[in-house]
């Protein structure tokens, strides 16, 4: 991820706030969240190398794929929920942001665009699939499962019924301000939902929008 | 993350010669000490009772860095450094010693011989007060909690008010979950491994497939068997069994295969043509010189009969832990399966515990945390390390 990312991240989490880091991977960025921020932290790993390097920086961590639930956590138990860079590579995001919204307030969500200009290029010009500093992995070895631009991300949290309370982009050259979606190579998106928020609530809407996606 | 495969030739170091193997610690002995009785959750009152335990490591002046680790059914106190009796390393030399995951240059560690046990602690085999007979099968049931009882009032007479930590495999899990559970106030760190909040239909049956083989031995006799006659072969049967149980199928395979060994009885008859045969009786009756047989039923029975939250709802119960928790589950254990352990991870995290969770996947089965095992080690020193520095500001 870009560091911009981490940054914004930083700074938008009080101290001493509650956070879970969703596929915290060797603990770096949240270990330093701890240090800065005083967080109550915890993170999610499924990589079980990955989990002991968290223990060795002393974090509290749990071994387990985000995609078998989040069922360990009780309701509201976090400030904020975590996904940076993790996003893509879930097989049911839908799914993923309403457990999230379950056991935090609010959650931060992190992303490499796909309608980046270079992307763009890469595709109608030399018709293969884009490999670009956001992207690094060819089709054959990435672990996104799903390819998303910041427009589809705005409508997908709009049909969630989650709202976005602040976003940030980046590209190569820092923070990108205009044309997000043409500019951008990864963006972060602090999100809300309303307290009525229930599993019943997103499921139906879920299902209802759904449709418009699987054309 | 898995260890090599040398570490399931090696095995663990309770009942087999391990070659090239030696203790840093050098030898090492428990000692046995009288301390006041208790009443069992049965209702039994012992006046008084032997318990038999090992201190290794220095006691910090301000008493915080005292680890408890509590053994497993098989286990003894004597938890590190050669046993100059057994003449073996003790049962978790792989992991108490020097500069080792339950480091004795930093920690303060105490084992002790569970109560109901046989090797020093009162038990079944112990001499009645009375009478002076062993107590047999008249010993009273025991349970988890009742061990608990007994390493709270060693750590009384040891004078230690608060552990750093409880850390504990299979039946010593159990140990720790209940003692952070009952005595909230003692224990800051517990490390529960390769155990559960309470057995399932499977694990009670296998225990009990044990239990029958020492009870239609003809020589249990009811209990009461003397020295020369004690149902051995029951007891070794059931050592099997469990020996099984703690394996996996990778574990037999890469250690034995279909490999041929051919052990004659006195006759010439042949009592075993595979090398895995012929390992089990092995196993079989180096248990049975270790072991008392009764103790085997008083022990497998404290353990089926253990839950964790037989007081009530988990939720409520686990309210009182003040402890942080590192649970550690093994993929391949089939016996402890990892589902347990994250039910067990759960339920502490709905209570707010602080808890990490791994699940490791070494490939030997529930006895991977017995057995030389880098990965387990590593996470373990790594996690009191930190944990104490934590604790200590």
């Amino acid at each position: 991820m870009h560091p911009g990312i981490y940054e914004t991240v930083l700074r938008w989490i009080p101290e001493e706030s509650r956070v879970l880091d969703l596929g915290t991977g060797d603990g770096t960025f949240l270990a330093r969240l701890v240090q800065t921020r005083q967080v109550i932290a915890e993170g999610v790993e499924k990589n079980s190398t990955l989990v002991a390097r968290c223990v060795e920086r002393g974090l509290v961590v749990h071994h387990s794929d985000i995609a078998d639930g989040l069922d360990q956590y009780g309701d509201r138990t976090f400030d904020f929920v975590l996904l940076l860079g993790t996003f893509q590579e879930l097989l049911s995001p839908a799914e993923t942001i309403r457990d999230a919204f379950r056991v935090g307030r609010e959650v931060i969500i992190a992303y490499s665009n796909f309608a980046h200009a270079r992307v763009r290029w890469q595709i109608l010009f030399g018709g293969r699939t884009p490999l670009t500093r956001s992207l690094p992995q060819p089709w054959y070895r990435t672990s996104n499962l799903h390819f998303l631009s910041i427009l589809d991300f705005q409508q997908f949290s709009r049909n969630l019924g989650v709202r976005e309370t602040a976003s940030a982009f980046f590209n190569a050259r820092g923070t990108v301000r205009f044309l997000p979606n043409l500019r951008a190579e990864e963006a972060v998106n602090r999100l809300e939902a309303d307290s009525i928020f229930r599993r019943s609530a997103i499921t139906e809407q879920r299902e209802t929008k759904n449709e418009t996606y699987q054309i | 993350m898995t260890a090599s495969p040398s570490n399931i030739i090696r095995g663990d170091l309770q009942d087999q010669k391990v070659a090239d193997y030696q203790s840093p610690l050098g030898v090492t002995r428990t000692e046995t000490v009288t301390l006041p009785g208790l009443r069992t959750q049965s209702g039994f009152t012992f006046e008084h009772m032997d318990v038999d335990y090992q201190t290794l490591g220095t006691l910090s002046p301000a008493r915080d860095n005292a680890v408890l680790i509590c053994h497993a059914l098989s286990g003894s106190a004597h938890v590190a450094g050669l046993d100059p009796q057994a003449g073996r390393p003790g049962w978790w030399d792989y992991h108490v010693g020097p500069g080792k995951a339950v480091d004795t240059d930093k920690f303060f560690v105490i084992c002790a011989n569970v109560l109901g046990g046989c090797s020093g602690t009162t038990g079944p085999a112990s001499p009645q007060p009375e009478t002076g007979k062993p107590y047999g099968m008249d010993f009273p049931p025991v349970t988890i909690r009742d061990m608990v009882v007994v390493q709270i009032k060693l750590l009384d007479h040891l004078g230690i008010r608060q552990l750093f930590a409880v850390v504990g495999g299979s039946m010593g899990g159990m140990q720790a979950l209940a003692l952070a559970v009952d005595y909230p106030e003692r224990v800051r760190v517990c490390v529960p491994v390769a155990t559960c909040v309470s057995h399932t239909a499977m694990q009670i049956a296998f225990n009990e497939i044990g239990r029958r083989a020492i009870l239609s031995d003809p020589n249990w006799n009811g209990g009461n068997y003397s020295t020369d006659r004690r149902p051995t072969h029951g007891l070794a049967v059931a050592r099997m069994v469990g020996h099984v149980t703690y394996l996996s199928a990778f574990a037999m395979t890469h250690k034995f295969g279909r490999e041929r060994q051919t052990e004659r009885d006195t006759n010439g008859d042949e009592t075993a043509s595979f090398s895995v045969e012929s390992y089990l009786h092995h196993q079989g009756r180096s248990f049975v010189r270790r072991f008392d047989p009764n103790s085997y039923l008083y022990l497998t029975r404290a353990i089926d009969r253990f839950d964790l939250f037989e007081s009530g709802p988990a939720v409520e119960v686990l309210r009182r832990v003040r402890a942080r928790f590192l649970v550690i589950s093994f993929a391949s254990d089939w016996l402890y399966p990892t589902a347990q352990s994250r039910e067990l991870v759960r339920l502490l995290k709905r209570a707010s515990i602080p808890v990490t969770y791994l699940n490791l996947e070494t490939e030997y089965g529930h006895d991977s945390f017995l057995i030389e095992n880098p990965a387990f080690a590593s996470v373990l020193r790594h996690y009191l390390e930190n944990e104490y520095r934590h604790a200590r500001n």
